[in-house]
């Protein structure tokens, strides 16, 4: 169908028309044929019965001669002549009649021809002359004529050729019928063929149309399909849709092109646009932004050469900077700047509007390639609008004349590109600024730092001119330096006098302590031993027997005294040695009550020793100090007891008491307890823990009521100690007291002696500080030389600090006292968080305080929380002492407000450097 | 230098009447060059000119030339104009949340390396060399690690060998310690006389110093973590891309680079090659080829 060029509405109309002529057609045809058929009908019916009717009529015209003649004849009556003469009137034009219809068949006409002659003669020589001679009445002709019979033949003759003719009309009409029924079936037969001709041409031509209709529009879908259907996520808009008709469908299609075009542009517009602006993502130099730009944006605009010019304002002036380019032929190509107004960037920055120039004249300017040069003929300026100023002025000059959609792209990233510049030199700005800030800060810093530094170096050197100074004034001076010294010196040795009797005191009061001790024992003996030399007979015996025994009472009570202090110097000294044995324990009742039955019953006391049975036979430890130990228990409850009992329980200690007391010890071993219960004066709760120290008796007056040296206790705990055990005292004043001495079963040897030494070195140390608090003067434990010789600057530091020490436990209070005076601290201790309050509440000049933190009454937590917010010393440096470090310790140690922090045990070496560092006056600290 | 229009005028406003003086710090920065090998010429001007000018008025010269004609003549010169340019402030845990975010986020993922290379570049005079040579230690890294501490300035460098830092900063230090997540008591790494508190020698044995100068020097190793804290904000910008260029060189794919807080890398052409480890310690991370 291809050259035929008709329109859907055309083609549906045509194919119409074909169909319905094909309809008139064939409906002509039928047509035509039937008024064939009908006029065959008419023939027959007409002409048939027409030739019929005749033939008869002539028949009986002949048959009304012949009865008319006859009647006449007969009658004579000339009535009978009537039909007649009638029918010899009307029979031959009857005949002529039928002659003429048969004029189309030849062969009845000669039949019909053969008749006439016939009629004419029977009608002539008989009828006629039959008629006349009755008219003459000559009767004889008559009968000569009837008796001839001539008419008779004649008309016999006649019927005869009358017959024969119907009977040849007669097949005639029949075989004519045939032919029309013929004739009827081949109509039937075109009719069917008509209709299926028909019928088959309506079909083609329907699906000729259809085709030719769909087909197209079919085509224009499945391009549309494409376009969108692609599987990529762009969709591809390039396809156009390919006609080859030129009906409704290619205008469709076309207008579908037309549509793709256009969103085809508007889609390279919106991704120029996307491009160019994710590009700016990131970039902080406007040198790169612009680059970027101009090298993105000139080939997108299919152009060849490209600059940005940037707004730069010098004073009041604004000039528009060349900052990026593409395809720069040189540096000279494009100007380097213009003002507003000069030259075509200048006025495009000044009008705010886009200049498009085409037919640049060729000399305009030349890009170059290494194979020649060439000149853009189209120029496009567009000024890039920020808040109704000109930031900059983009320049592009292309081969090809610009499309609208470049300049829509163009007029799009105005904005964009625009805001870009302003954010990314705002970006630049804040950075440089940022930078210049840091760099000024750590200038100052350094500065500052350097002022400090020159600060102490004038200090330095006003240090050495005063140096110098004293150095001349010493030189004129010398005779008075000299005394100066000698009056030192004395003065020095006076102190060292004072120091002298300072550190003798302490061995004074102690001495004067012991002193006390020894005198009273020592005073009666020597009453006595007076009494007794002086004695002139008046003492009767009885008299010197009693003085004798007080004085013998008194010097076993110094002897013992002595032993006492001995040994407790020997333990103190750890040169006690433990000699372990198997001690059997079901002799030790036994041992007691031999040597306290008699002091019993002497006192009306009551004693009893009881022994568990699970108790174990033998224990392995130092059987004479046990001795010593059980010894000395008892010997206290006899003497403190006046009245009542005294009662001995030798059992299994219970596991709980052991765990307490002897946290070290396995725990399968077992453990001895030995209690001496006593109903006597007891011990009232808040001197129960001082009677194990040396001296110390409930109250003064006690040794005086009750004898003693006072240091059993002490001593027993030393031993109760060395045998790895302990001992506890539970007591009411007035209702009696239980001594409970607990020994493990088992004394490991060797090993056991090392740490002993260690322990008994520590006990050295409690009981020192013990005997210290009580004397009232410290000592300084170093000779005055050594201190004089380290003098330095490391001593400069420490001396003359004051440093409190917050800490419950004494053996770390004694030793961090110690070490600390060493260095010439001055240290002040708190028993815990709330003594150290209020030592700070009364004296604020503390430089450091070191802080425990498990501390009775408040923890080192609390007090630090009250030290800083409370008292508001937010600068004095707190050291926290913790056990091992845990994290949340130290946490919660920062959080409390220590400063710093150190663990337990202490190390002496890094407890200094940490003080050196909270000691020195700080850079940074007003 | 792109800086915007307005602050182009200012600053021409304000060097206009110093031009000869441009011009000198010029010759004078071109003089050490050229004579010493000093390469300051691509630092950023206001700041090294401020240090001139502190320099001319500390040995009381009148002017700039005056100043170069004593550093071409007399070396003690040369030796405190350098100390004025490589002045640099650090202290121990320097930023100590900068140091909390190492140990918490980088020290996870540096555990199952067998070796741990970290160069410190401007490590002046080592405070954070030590710093973070403790950090290592208390997460128990520091037996497999190696930190090359490089500095371009070989006094700074001798300060840094000998781990002593003045007493008088020490507290500072350790409150900038606890706030970076210290473990232990400070106290257990140094030993302190009167003037200086002087850090252990086990940690020194896992440092190397050496001298390296960022401008002119190339790398030298691979290196996990590389840290560059407050160096490169004295660097101009040409200066600042070429460092980087050389940071990225040397850092192992997926290693981390710290800078100072008022640093960024992502502005650098490399910029795009790391990933933002943690945006305000300004911690980065190399991404991985792929």
């Amino acid at each position: 169908m291809k050259g035929l060029h008709f329109n859907i509405h055309t083609k549906i109309i045509a194919g119409y028309l074909f169909i319905l002529i094909c309809l008139v057609i064939s409906l002509l045809i039928v047509m035509n044929r039937m008024s064939a058929m009908q006029q065959e009908v008419d023939f027959v019916s007409q002409h048939d019965i027409e030739v019929h009717n005749l033939a008869n009529q002539i028949q009986k015209n002949v048959l009304d001669m012949e009865t008319g003649m006859r009647g006449y004849v007969i009658t004579g009556n000339e009535e009978y002549l009537e039909p007649y003469h009638t029918a010899s009137r009307n029979w031959l034009d009857n005949f002529n009649k039928l002659h003429s219809l048969l004029a189309s068949n030849g062969s009845q006409q000669r039949n019909l021809d053969e008749i006439k002659p016939l009629i004419q003669k029977w009608f002539t020589n008989s009828a006629e002359n039959v008629v006349n001679q009755k008219k003459i009445n000559n009767q004889a002709a008559l009968d000569q004529h009837f008796n001839n019979n001539k008419g008779k033949k004649m008309t016999d003759e006649l019927r005869a050729h009358f017959d024969s003719f119907l009977e040849n009309q007669n097949k005639l009409t029949s075989k004519r019928v045939e032919q029309l029924n013929q004739d009827n079936n081949n109509l039937k037969i075109t009719l069917y063929g008509l209709i299926i001709v028909v019928t088959l041409i309506t079909i083609a031509t329907a699906v000729f149309l259809a085709n030719s209709i769909v087909n197209t529009i079919k085509q224009v879908v499945r391009t549309i399909k494409n376009v969108t259907d692609s599987r990529e996520t762009e969709v591809d808009l390039s396809t156009r849709i390919e006609v080859s008709t030129h009906d409704e469908t290619r205008e469709l299609a076309e207008a579908m092109n037309e549509l793709l075009s256009s969103l085809e542009k508007q889609n390279w517009v919106q991704k120029g646009v996307a491009e160019i602006s994710t590009m700016y993502q990131g970039m902080t130099d406007l040198t790169e932004l612009t680059h970027a730009f101009i090298t993105k944006l000139t080939p997108m605009l299919d152009a060849v050469y490209g600059v940005v010019y940037l707004r730069k304002s010098q004073g009041s002036e604004v000039r528009y900077v060349k900052e990026a380019g593409y395809a720069l032929v040189s540096e000279e190509a494009a100007g380097v700047s213009f003002g507003l107004g000069e030259g075509l960037i200048g006025q495009a920055a000044m009008d705010q509007r886009i200049f498009l120039i085409d037919n640049l004249p060729e000399e305009h300017f030349k890009v170059s390639s290494g194979l020649g040069k060439s000149s853009p003929r189209n120029l496009l300026v567009a000024p890039i609008l920020v808040d109704g100023r000109v930031e900059a002025v983009v320049e592009i000059a292309a081969f090809q004349p610009f499309m609208a959609q470049h300049l829509t792209l163009l007029d799009l990233l105005q904005d964009k590109f625009g805001s870009a510049i302003t954010n990314v030199a705002g970006r630049m700005e804040v950075e440089r600024l940022l930078g210049e800030s840091q760099v000024l800060t750590e200038e100052l810093q350094a500065q500052s730092e350097e002022l400090q530094a020159q600060s102490e170096e004038l200090q330095m050197q006003q240090e050495q001119l005063r140096i110098t100074n004293e150095y001349l004034e010493e030189q004129k001076q010398y005779a008075e330096q000299r005394a100066f010294e000698l009056k030192k010196a004395k003065d020095e040795l006076e102190e060292y006098s004072r120091k002298l009797q300072l550190s003798s005191q302490y061995k004074t009061d102690f001495l004067a302590n012991m002193s006390h001790e020894l005198r009273t024992p020592l005073n009666s003996i020597l009453i006595l031993s007076q009494m007794l030399m002086e004695n002139d007979e008046e003492m009767d015996n009885s008299e010197v027997k009693d003085s004798s025994r007080v004085i013998y009472t008194a010097g076993s009570d110094l002897l013992r005294l002595i032993d006492d202090i001995l040994d407790l110097s020997k333990i103190e000294a750890g040169k006690i040695e433990i000699l372990t044995d198997e001690v059997n324990v079901t002799e030790i009742p036994q041992m007691m009550k031999n040597m306290f039955n008699p002091v019993a019953a002497k006192k009306n006391l009551n004693f009893e020793v009881h022994t568990a049975a699970n108790v174990p036979a033998v224990i392995t430890t130092d059987g004479q100090r046990l001795q010593q130990i059980w010894k000395n228990l008892l010997s206290n409850a006899f003497k403190f007891t006046e009245q009542g009992s005294v009662t001995v329980n030798i059992e299994h200690a219970c596991r709980e008491k052991v765990e307490e007391l002897l946290p070290g010890l396995d725990e399968e071993e077992f453990v001895l307890a030995i209690s001496v219960s006593d109903t006597g004066i007891g011990i009232a709760k808040e001197k129960q823990e001082i009677i194990f120290n040396a001296f110390q008796q409930v109250d003064g007056t006690t040794n005086r009521q009750f004898g003693g040296t006072g240091l059993g206790l002490s001593i027993c705990r030393e031993f109760t100690r060395l045998l790895g055990g302990a001992i506890t005292v539970e007591s009411e004043p007035e209702k009696g007291s239980t001594f409970t001495l607990y020994i493990p079963g088992r004394l490991e040897g060797a090993d056991y002696a090392l740490q002993l030494e260690q322990l008994a070195q520590n006990e050295v140390a409690v009981s020192v500080i013990e005997i210290e608090e009580q004397l009232p003067v410290n000592e300084e434990p170093e000779t005055p030389e050594e201190i004089e010789a380290e003098a330095s600057d490391d001593d400069q530091l420490f001396k003359g600090k004051k440093v409190l020490l917050a800490e419950d436990d004494r053996r770390n209070v004694f030793a961090l006292v110690t070490a600390l005076e060493k260095k010439g601290v001055k240290v002040q201790v708190a028993e815990n968080g709330k003594s150290a309050i209020e030592l700070l509440q009364k004296q604020a000049d503390f430089d450091l305080v070191f802080m425990d933190i498990m501390m009775p009454v408040m923890g080192g937590y609390e007090a630090m929380k009250v030290i800083r917010e409370d008292l508001g010393m937010e600068r004095l440096p707190i050291i926290a002492l913790t056990a091992k470090a845990m994290k949340g310790e130290r946490d919660k140690c920062m959080e409390a407000g220590a400063s710093d922090y150190i663990m337990k045990p202490l190390n002496i070496n890094q407890l200094f450097s940490l003080m050196r560092v909270w000691l020195t006056q700080q850079v940074n600290e007003e | 230098m792109n800086n915007t229009t307005k602050e182009t005028l200012t600053e021409i406003n304000l060097l206009e009447p110093n031009e000869l003086e441009e011009i000198e710090i010029k010759l004078l920065l071109e003089g050490l060059y050229q004579m010493y090998g000093y390469d300051f010429r691509s630092y950023v001007r206001g700041s090294i000119g401020r240090r001139i000018l502190y320099r001319m008025k500390a040995e009381r010269l009148p002017t700039i030339t005056a100043l170069l004609e004593k550093v071409l003549h007399e070396p003690g010169v040369l030796e405190r104009l350098l100390n004025d340019f490589s002045i640099r402030m650090t202290e121990m845990y320097r930023d100590p949340s900068f140091f909390a975010a190492f140990r918490n986020e980088v020290v996870p993922l540096l555990r199952d390396l067998p070796e741990i290379r970290i160069w410190h570049a401007g490590c002046a005079t080592g405070e954070e060399v030590y710093s973070m040579a403790i950090l290592l230690k208390e997460e128990g890294l520091l037996e497999k690690a190696r930190i090359y501490a490089t500095d371009m300035n070989e006094k700074a460098l001798q300060a840094a060998q000998k781990g002593a830092f003045p007493l008088k900063k020490m507290q500072q230090y350790t409150k900038n310690y606890l706030k970076a997540g210290g473990k232990m008591a400070f106290s257990e790494y140094y030993t302190a006389d009167h003037q200086f508190a002087y850090f252990s020698s086990s940690l020194n044995e896992k440092l190397t110093f050496a001298q390296h100068n960022l401008v002119s020097d190339s790398s030298f190793n691979e290196f996990h973590v590389i840290l560059c804290r407050n160096v490169m904000i004295y660097f101009d910008n040409a200066l600042q891309q070429q460092v980087h260029g050389l940071f990225y060189e040397s850092l192992a794919d997926g290693g981390f680079i710290g800078l100072g807080s008022k640093e960024s890398i992502l502005s650098m052409p490399k910029g795009m090659k790391y990933a933002e480890f943690n945006s305000t310690e300004k911690i980065y991370r190399k991404k991985v080829d792929a």
